[in-house]
């Protein structure tokens, strides 16, 4: 009986998007739209898997860009986080240049990242940085901070140094927060380097988009999203699969 | 060795006089209790034992070396059992060893050694979130053990148990107490835990603290739980709520 609703509720989602592109694909037929406003799964599908070739060669380059964004901030984030949390007038000087940096929109300022450096990858990987950054490092942040104090009592009163408190006790316990910041960052970093590709480049699906979208081919934007969903969904995947080999004790409780 | 000495401790936390002024002595081997009404200080009254606050005033002596604000000395095992949820009950109850220079692989071994006193021979690679609250307090005192047996400071260490189990930790205790002989200063909002447990016991007052009543337990420490009927016990025991003022 149980087991017969868990495969129920696995079905339902699944069954809700066909659903979903049925209607799609009957509601275009039947009103017949004119491709190039709004073409069908079908002729989506189509065209993603004639420009397949075409779009892995764009894909590796944005992914790359991901990627690379990606771990920089990782690292960076990384270490900005350690030394605010160790060094309290580190933190209070610079959190709140942190959180009211977030409010400028990344897209205002990319444009500048062109005029600095150019059509190349580089301020791509700039914007990337900087849409990932702040996720990681505020969870990073947060998770440190949130460390029961009696836990750095019990360590302090073994005569643990800073450094000792900060691997074992700390970083461990920091990370379950570091993770879910992490996900929130591996979708925008995609996000990130999509953008930065629409405002100029030469390679990477953001350009793909930008000029089937200038020759009205719609059914290439579409299979373009296709694809830039994709690649963000292997991301946090990616990400999701490294948590789960990283602390594997979070999954003790629900054994 | 481990005589420990509080010699006139006053502390102010927030702008408020907590501890006015507080001496005890502590023999070696001895069982002391610590009872006083909530929010007396008697968890800073630890803290600066432990060394992890600096009194105002005053010192404290273990063996005569004045070990004021001093860390890593004695061993303090505070309320909640505090195992990191990532280590499994082997590595938790090694991290002292491992924080005073030993390797973790004799850390390990060492710790497993101890694992049958304190009821846990078998459990040593599960995580604390498999343990019963019972379980995981005996694991953290075992790690209080480990990091010192000479000074143990228990900041009310069954108070999360529920009656049966704290019952049963009792007696395991006394079979402890009796068998590894360390100085130890005991928390408790228990009268009766505190006689059943201790050799002496200190009341504290209200705040500002001061040493209200410092009493030795008539009745030798029992082998097994069992009521204890002896007519002295319940003299000594108004005397402790008079002080209290239940």
């Amino acid at each position: 009986m149980r087991k017969s609703k868990s495969i129920a509720d696995k079905l339902i989602p699944p069954a809700c998007i066909l659903l979903i592109l049925a209607v799609w694909e009957g509601g275009v037929r039947w009103l017949a739209i004119p491709e190039w406003i709004l073409p069908g799964p079908v002729r989506i599908a189509r065209t993603f898997a004639g420009t397949l070739p075409l779009m892995l060669k764009h894909g590796q380059t944005t992914m790359a860009e991901c990627l690379v964004g990606f771990v920089a901030a990782i690292i960076l984030a990384f270490m900005i986080a350690l030394v605010m949390d160790e060094i309290t007038p580190v933190k209070k000087a610079v959190y709140p240049i942190m959180v009211a940096s977030q409010t400028v929109p990344i897209i205002s300022v990319a444009p500048l990242f062109i005029i600095w450096f150019g059509y190349g990858v580089l301020p791509k990987i700039i914007v990337v940085i900087l849409v990932c950054f702040f996720p990681i490092a505020s969870s990073l942040l947060g998770g440190l901070a949130g460390v029961d104090r009696e836990y750095l009592e019990l360590f302090r009163s073994m005569g643990a140094g800073r450094l000792q408190t900060l691997r074992m006790v700390k970083l461990p316990l920091a990370l379950p927060a570091f993770f879910s910041g992490l996900k929130i960052s591996a979708s925008y970093s995609v996000m990130g380097a999509v953008i930065g590709e629409w405002l100029g480049a030469k390679e990477g699906l953001g350009t793909y988009m930008t000029l089937s979208q200038h020759s009205f081919q719609v059914d290439r934007v579409f299979a373009a999203i296709v694809a830039i969903t994709l690649l963000s969904f292997a991301l946090v995947a990616a990400v999701g699969w490294a948590e789960r080999m990283v602390i594997p004790w979070s999954r003790l409780r629900d054994e | 060795m481990s005589e420990v000495l509080v010699e006139g401790i006053r502390k102010t936390l927030g702008g408020m006089l907590t501890l006015q002024d507080i001496n005890m002595k502590i023999g070696e081997r001895e069982l002391v209790g610590i009872l006083g009404p909530s929010g007396c200080g008697k968890t800073t009254l630890f803290h600066i034992i432990a060394g992890l606050m600096t009194p105002d005033r005053g010192r404290i002596c273990i063996d005569g070396e004045d070990v004021t604000g001093r860390t890593g000395i004695v061993s303090y095992m505070q309320q909640k059992d505090l195992l990191l949820p990532f280590l499994n009950v082997l590595d938790n109850v090694s991290i002292p060893l491992v924080l005073k220079g030993v390797s973790w692989r004799e850390a390990r071994a060492r710790a497993r050694e101890n694992l049958d006193t304190f009821g846990l021979q078998g459990f040593g690679d599960y995580y604390p979130s498999q343990l019963s609250g019972g379980m995981r307090q005996r694991a953290a005192m075992l790690r209080t053990y480990l990091f010192s047996s000479g000074v143990w400071l228990l900041d009310e260490p069954f108070a999360s148990l529920d009656a049966i189990t704290k019952r049963k930790m009792h007696s395991w205790m006394i079979g402890v107490f009796n068998r590894l002989c360390p100085t130890v200063l005991f928390i408790t909002h228990d009268v009766d835990e505190a006689l059943y447990l201790c050799d002496r016991v200190y009341v504290l007052s209200e705040c500002p603290t001061v040493v209200k009543l410092d009493i030795t337990v008539p009745c030798p420490r029992p082998e097994i739980a069992r009521t204890i009927t002896d007519p002295e016990y319940g003299r000594v025991r108004d005397t402790i709520l008079d002080a209290l003022a239940v």
